[in-house]
């Protein structure tokens, strides 16, 4: 198994000069992009699923189908997990965003606000930790981060007329949501594909590699 | 009739958005009808067959009234109280609060469904990277994973049929699913990076300035797209503020 990819080895043999590691190469976009997309097929089947099944939830405590929330911010979470870049996590989410608006949902064009203030919400976590940290304990972070932007987004957007404390357990419940399936399921979800030897050209894949 | 499929698709975005700003900044059930009435009339014109309008935009259908049953129970109570349960309280307010959610969240979601079905995904990345002038490196990127979505589908019939035959697929519905997905990014994570390299061999990347096979045009109809969008807006706005029913989110 090879440790640095044939891509960045012919690069920096040409007259560019080396790049930074917080620049995006090709094959950074192009996976991202499939990441996104890929996600944004899921919102789909979430954006008409998530109704029935968090129904149960909100007739337990009101605003506890935030938890189910967690199921569109795990795009920009799992994009940076995999990506390391700047801009990753914003850019997984506004791609997934798009392919959900542009397939139709209820949200119209304002699911590309939602996209991009969730993916703000993981990115400025990541950049807080100066993209530095990749490990469980940031994904969490990140998720959260995601889960509470989707709360203010959502409770000034959709629910404006709401009691207070429908407000306080909606934001909750979204953290929580956001920490468990946009933090721990992205952050299994990059480890089981740095497993499988599809990450071997980034970050992510070597580290798992180098384990092995 | 308006010849929408044919505007540029920036435009069709822009045009959503811009009455969703207006739509969004207050929740009054005046405001919503007025759009909704005005947009229902621009529908319309634009001869969609009845079958599809109604199948792509049942979500909305669906979402409006769910939206509307939170505020229902759960929205701030005023006037007169009729029903009262652990967190639950019916009032007059809240009844207001619901119906307004109900058309509001019609207005936002029944035009974008319309004005964005019609969009190809190929138009809208020639749109943005020409016109709005983003990154064309991530926007044809973004394309280029879009048009793999086929491919996916091909892929998920194939692991289906490969696990059939193995025997694994009739067990355990829902972890399989699960598994083929996870299966399916797999796929489609090497696929990607096959197709990088490809798009690198072929000078995606460089240095030099792109160039562009289709021009992305902008005239006259694409500003009047955005006008519709802002005179719908404005005129919901300004019936709201008349009929003073008009009642901002923020204080």
């Amino acid at each position: 198994m090879t440790t640095t990819s044939p891509y960045s080895s012919t690069s920096t043999s040409t007259s560019t000069p080396p790049r930074s590691r917080f620049q995006w190469r090709v094959i950074d976009i192009v996976v991202a992009s499939v990441i996104g997309v890929a996600s944004g097929l899921i919102f789909v089947v979430w954006n008409i699923a998530s109704s029935p099944v968090t129904a149960p939830l909100q007739a337990l405590l009101p605003g506890l189908q935030a938890l189910g929330g967690g199921f569109w911010l795990f795009a920009g979470v799992l994009t940076a997990l995999v990506i390391r870049k700047p801009g990753a996590a914003i850019y997984g989410e506004m791609v997934a965003a798009s392919v959900s608006a542009l397939i139709g949902n209820q949200w119209g064009a304002l699911t590309l606000v939602s996209g991009f203030t969730q993916g703000l919400g993981a990115e400025i976590v990541f950049a807080a930790f100066l993209y530095a940290n990749w490990r469980v304990s940031g994904a969490v972070v990140a998720g959260a981060g995601a889960g509470l932007a989707m709360a203010i987004t959502d409770l000034v957007l959709w629910y404006p007329g709401s009691a207070l404390p429908f407000i306080v357990i909606y934001t909750i419940a979204a953290v929580i949501g956001g920490m468990l399936i946009a933090g721990v399921l992205s952050w299994l979800a990059t480890r089981g594909l740095a497993a499988t030897g599809a990450l071997n050209r980034f970050g992510a894949g070597r580290e798992i590699a180098k384990r092995v | 009739m308006i010849p929408i499929a044919s505007v540029n698709p920036v435009a069709k975005l822009g045009a959503g958005l811009l009455v969703s700003v207006f739509l969004i900044a207050t929740i009054d059930w005046v405001s919503a009808t007025t759009a909704l009435v005005l947009e229902l009339v621009v529908i319309a014109f634009m001869g969609i067959e009845p079958k599809r309008f109604w199948l792509r935009t049942l979500p909305v259908w669906v979402a409006a009234p769910l939206t509307a049953l939170t505020i229902l129970l759960y929205g701030r109570y005023d006037g007169e109280v009729y029903f009262q349960f652990l967190l639950i309280r019916i009032s007059d307010g809240s009844i207001e609060l619901a119906l307004a959610t109900f058309l509001r969240v019609l207005a936002i979601g029944l035009p974008a469904v319309v004005l964005f079905i019609s969009i190809d995904p190929t138009d809208f990345a020639d749109g943005l990277a020409q016109r709005l002038r983003l990154p064309d490196r991530f926007v044809l990127g973004a394309l280029a994973a879009v048009r793999m979505v086929g491919l996916f589908l091909d892929d998920w019939r194939s692991l289906e049929l490969a696990r059939r035959a193995r025997g694994v697929a009739d067990r355990g519905r829902i972890r399989r699913i699960a598994g083929q997905g996870f299966a399916l990014l797999v796929l489609s994570i090497r696929r990607g990076s096959k197709l990088s390299i490809a798009m690198e061999a072929r000078g995606f990347g460089g240095d030099t300035p792109r160039t562009w096979a289709r021009e992305s045009r902008w005239g006259t109809a694409e500003w009047l797209t955005l006008v519709v969008g802002v005179v719908i807006g404005v005129t919901a706005t300004v019936v709201a503020v008349l009929t003073g029913s008009w009642n901002p989110i923020v204080g």
